[in-house]
């Protein structure tokens, strides 16, 4: 039997300041089909499914059609009353409440009424709750519940607002197998009830268990739908990665002498046996799924996150690395991902965001701050980096996103670091800018730099890295020689364990 | 029950019970008798009337640092209008209610639609209003009091009972009833829990926020005059630095100072510990300034307890499921 049309989006555009997160997508939902929204890190998925919850707006000349009738425009409230429902990866409910009330309160407050009928609420909320068939209480507390009780109170929420669609995002991330198996048939019970289901997940195994539909993201435009009956893990993933952005690929020049060695380095729920060294003059490109761990294990090496064992050897002697202030004193920097809230102060000069780390060095006898010394401390630095314009009265905030990021290195080019970590190190910079930064990066090394590069753009991964780790679920998964590897085997580790490629 | 037992209210009764215990033991002739049970709820009904209006502030993770001031000008604008108006009773009220509402709606002005943080828009009006309050009174006390109203202060109900506890129990049934039954009152605590989903599923957060500071106002207008009708004149200065006690009585009573935890009962326990540990020391012969520094540290011990928990909750969530 044919499936009726419940959701239908064409020419679903999204631009915000310097990037361009969707372009022209089309999306199509029927009724009661269970379907996987795939792609990669920054493919644009959250951006398509906030659109939907009417959390973004659309570029202009987006079509959204629901049930056959053109919609205007959504706003969280209005894209509920048109039977979608969004379970986001926090469920957006309320800890504070009762189960009764984040199921019940959403409708109640449409009526209008002042006046709160509890009995009323718990009715809806016990009679959403036993459509799923399991055994919460009403009358308790939400924060007291497990995660996965927590997943099934906002599915109940999404049948008490009459949803006919819900999607779910990563909703398995937080689940135990039981729990997952649990959450697969209530799924399938939905289905019955010709609800359908949109799934937002990298867990490709699972998605095979439910998924009828696959549609696949790749850098924020629509490749295509294919039912799944044609589709397995290998063909998947060659629509995720196949790429139309190409850096030059960087190799290294003069790679030298180990600087740093890490063995086995684990904590519990973050990350477990993480082994591998550092050269002198060597990018490590550290890639995976957002999630996996990247940024926990070098944390650990910064001093920002206690690991529970394992050893970190820097130059040939073993460190217990407590605070980023040991770390700085060691010869190590860290460029975080959130540079504008992590590594800039926006409101102050370039000239005093790059002397920010040496500041303490600059001084008179006297204890005071030696400013001829700090201005000529920074021109140097602004020389190396090439910040264009090179005015270093100019506030931070006001250069472009490039800039920013060269900024945020020199200020810590300005410590002598032997070792440069660096998170995502391109992250919302346009494409031309990008290869400026690789570019740099590269002369750093080529000058004798160790540096780390967390990031989940593999085109960049790719180029720059001489070699590349993949992390799976706070594990590493795999490693690859920079010079050698191709982006399906890198994805085929980042998102599939070891015995299940293809 | 069970449930109830590990609630932050619970272990407040159960402290207040033990302060009880020893101070009927420490003094057991003075402390345990029937009138300085109503003496020590006549001299804290107007801290429990204030925290009332508190409460829901900071439920929302809100807080009014204006209260005293605020208190003060009420009872100086409540007291003008009985001496120069009418010496009409219930009109003594409404006004005192009036003014503490006009004035707690400039807060909700500036916090709700300015968006100015809290503390930042209460601190500046607390200047304002201790400022209007020393130019119509040129900080002397207003001794002229209606000699009707003084009288209806001095009044009891039932013969036992102060009068002034039938504003408490009116106040304290008002902001239960409003927390529990109306959409607002849910409202209040959505916003405490998830401002953004709050919002999302449909509450007037603006709204909300501005309408709980006039509320906080009509509270503290209310006990403005209640304080009046105690002492049957007004000291421009008696509310400089109530508001702490008021926070430090909400924080107390279980309130979580990020939002979304707390109750009237709480509340009405915090209030309870913290006369009772002020009226105990005095019958022990504690020197007073223990009593400030008493205060001081259980608040602080209050807060630090939330904010343990909290870091805690967020170190669960930073986990990564680790294959």
């Amino acid at each position: 039997m044919e499936k009726n049309t419940f959701l239908h989006v064409r020419h679903i555009s999204k631009t915000f300041p310097s990037v361009k997160a969707l372009d022209n997508i089309e999306f199509v939902v029927k009724a009661g089909e269970v379907h996987a929204l795939i792609g990669e890190n920054g493919a644009g998925k959250s951006t398509l499914i906030k659109i939907l919850a009417g959390v973004y707006e659309p570029d202009l000349g987006a079509e959204i059609e629901i049930e056959g009738s053109r919609i205007e425009k959504l706003n969280p409230i209005t894209s509920v009353r048109h039977g979608i429902s969004i379970i986001f990866q926090d469920f957006s409910l309320f800890p504070n409440l009762t189960v009764a009330e984040n199921i019940a309160m959403g409708g109640a407050l449409e009526s209008g009424s002042a006046v709160v009928k509890w009995n009323q609420m718990r009715e809806v909320a016990k009679k959403a709750v036993s459509k799923l068939g399991v055994d919460i209480s009403v009358d308790v507390r939400l924060g007291t519940l497990s995660i996965a009780k927590q997943q099934l109170v906002a599915i109940a929420r999404s049948l008490a607002s009459q949803a006919k669609l819900i999607i779910m995002d990563e909703p398995t991330s937080a689940l135990s197998k039981g729990e997952v198996e649990l959450l697969f048939k209530i799924i399938r019970g939905l289905q019955a009830d010709g609800i359908a289901v949109v799934f937002v997940s990298h867990k490709l195994e699972e998605l095979f268990e439910v998924c009828e539909t696959f549609t696949v993201l790749r850098d924020g435009k629509y490749i295509g739908t294919y039912p799944a009956a044609e589709m397995d893990n290998t063909k998947l993933i060659s629509l995720m990665v196949g790429r139309n952005v190409e850096f030059e690929r960087l190799s290294g020049k003069n790679i030298g002498e180990t600087i740093l060695e890490v063995k086995n380095l684990t904590k519990a729920g973050n990350f477990k046996d993480i082994s591998f060294e550092l050269h002198k003059g060597e990018i490590l490109g550290i890639t995976g799924l957002v999630g996996a761990g990247r940024t926990e294990v070098v944390q650990a090496l910064f001093g920002l996150n206690k690991p529970d064992s394992g050893e970190i050897i820097l130059n040939g002697a073993k460190v217990n690395i407590n605070s980023p202030e040991e770390a700085v004193k060691l010869g190590l920097a860290f460029v975080p991902e959130s540079r504008q809230t992590e590594g800039l102060v926006l409101r102050q000069s370039m000239r005093d965001n790059i002397v920010l780390p040496i500041l303490s060095t600059l001084t008179k006898r006297s204890g005071l701050i030696d400013h001829g010394a700090l201005g000529d401390e920074a021109d140097k630095w602004i020389k190396e980096i090439n910040v264009v314009p090179a005015v270093p009265d100019m506030l931070a905030g006001q250069f472009s996103g490039g800039n920013q990021q060269r900024i945020v290195i020199g200020k810590w080019l300005a410590t002598h670091p032997k070792l440069l970590i660096i998170d995502e190190p391109t992250n919302g910079i346009d494409v031309g800018a990008k290869s400026e930064i690789h570019r740099l990066l590269r002369s750093l090394a080529d000058q004798g730099m160790g540096i780390i590069m967390i990031s989940s753009e593999l085109p960049e991964v790719l180029a720059l890295s001489d070699r590349i780790l993949v992390m799976r679920r706070g594990r590493i998964n795999g490693e690859f020689e920079g010079a050698t590897a191709d982006s399906e085997s890198v994805m085929n580790k980042a998102f599939l364990a070891d015995n299940k490629v293809g | 029950m069970k449930q109830w037992v590990k609630t932050k209210e619970f272990m407040v009764l159960v402290i207040v019970l033990t302060v009880i215990a020893i101070v009927s033991i420490g003094n057991p002739t003075a402390f345990l008798t029937t009138e300085n049970i109503f003496d020590i709820i006549k001299s804290n009904l107007v801290l429990a009337i204030a925290a009332m209006g508190m409460l829901p502030i900071m439920l929302t993770g809100g807080i009014d640092v204006s209260v005293g001031a605020l208190m003060g000008s009420a009872s100086v604008l409540s007291a003008q209008f009985m001496i120069n108006v009418t010496d009409n009773i219930p009109l003594a009220f409404v006004a005192g209610a009036i003014s503490g509402i006009v004035l707690g709606s400039v807060n909700g002005f500036f916090v709700s639609k300015l968006k100015m943080p809290p503390i930042v828009a209460t601190l500046g009006t607390m200047s304002v209003y201790q400022g209007m309050m020393s130019y119509i009174t040129n900080g002397n006390w207003i001794s002229n009091i209606p000699t009707n109203f003084v009288e209806f202060g001095k009044g009891y109900l039932f013969g036992i009972i102060p009068v002034q506890t039938f504003f408490l129990v009116a106040m304290a049934v008002l902001t239960w009833w409003i927390l529990k039954y109306t959409f607002i009152g849910r409202g209040v605590f959505a916003i405490g829990g998830n401002t953004v989903s709050a919002e999302r599923i449909g509450y007037n957060v603006q709204r909300i926020q501005f309408l709980l500071y006039a509320f906080s106002g009509f509270a503290s207008g209310i006990a403005a005059v209640v304080r009046t009708s105690i002492f049957g004149q007004v000291d421009p200065k008696t509310f400089t630095g109530f508001e702490l006690k008021v926070i430090g009585a909400v924080v107390v009573g279980g309130a979580s100072v990020s939002g979304g935890y707390g109750s009237v009962m709480g509340t009405l326990f915090g209030v309870a510990l913290m006369g009772l540990l002020e009226n105990g020391m005095i019958l022990l012969k504690i020197p007073t300034f223990w009593q400030k520094i008493m205060i001081g540290m259980i608040i602080l011990f209050a807060v630090s307890i939330d904010f343990v928990r909290a870091r805690r909750a967020n170190a669960k969530q930073l986990k990564v499921d680790v294959a």
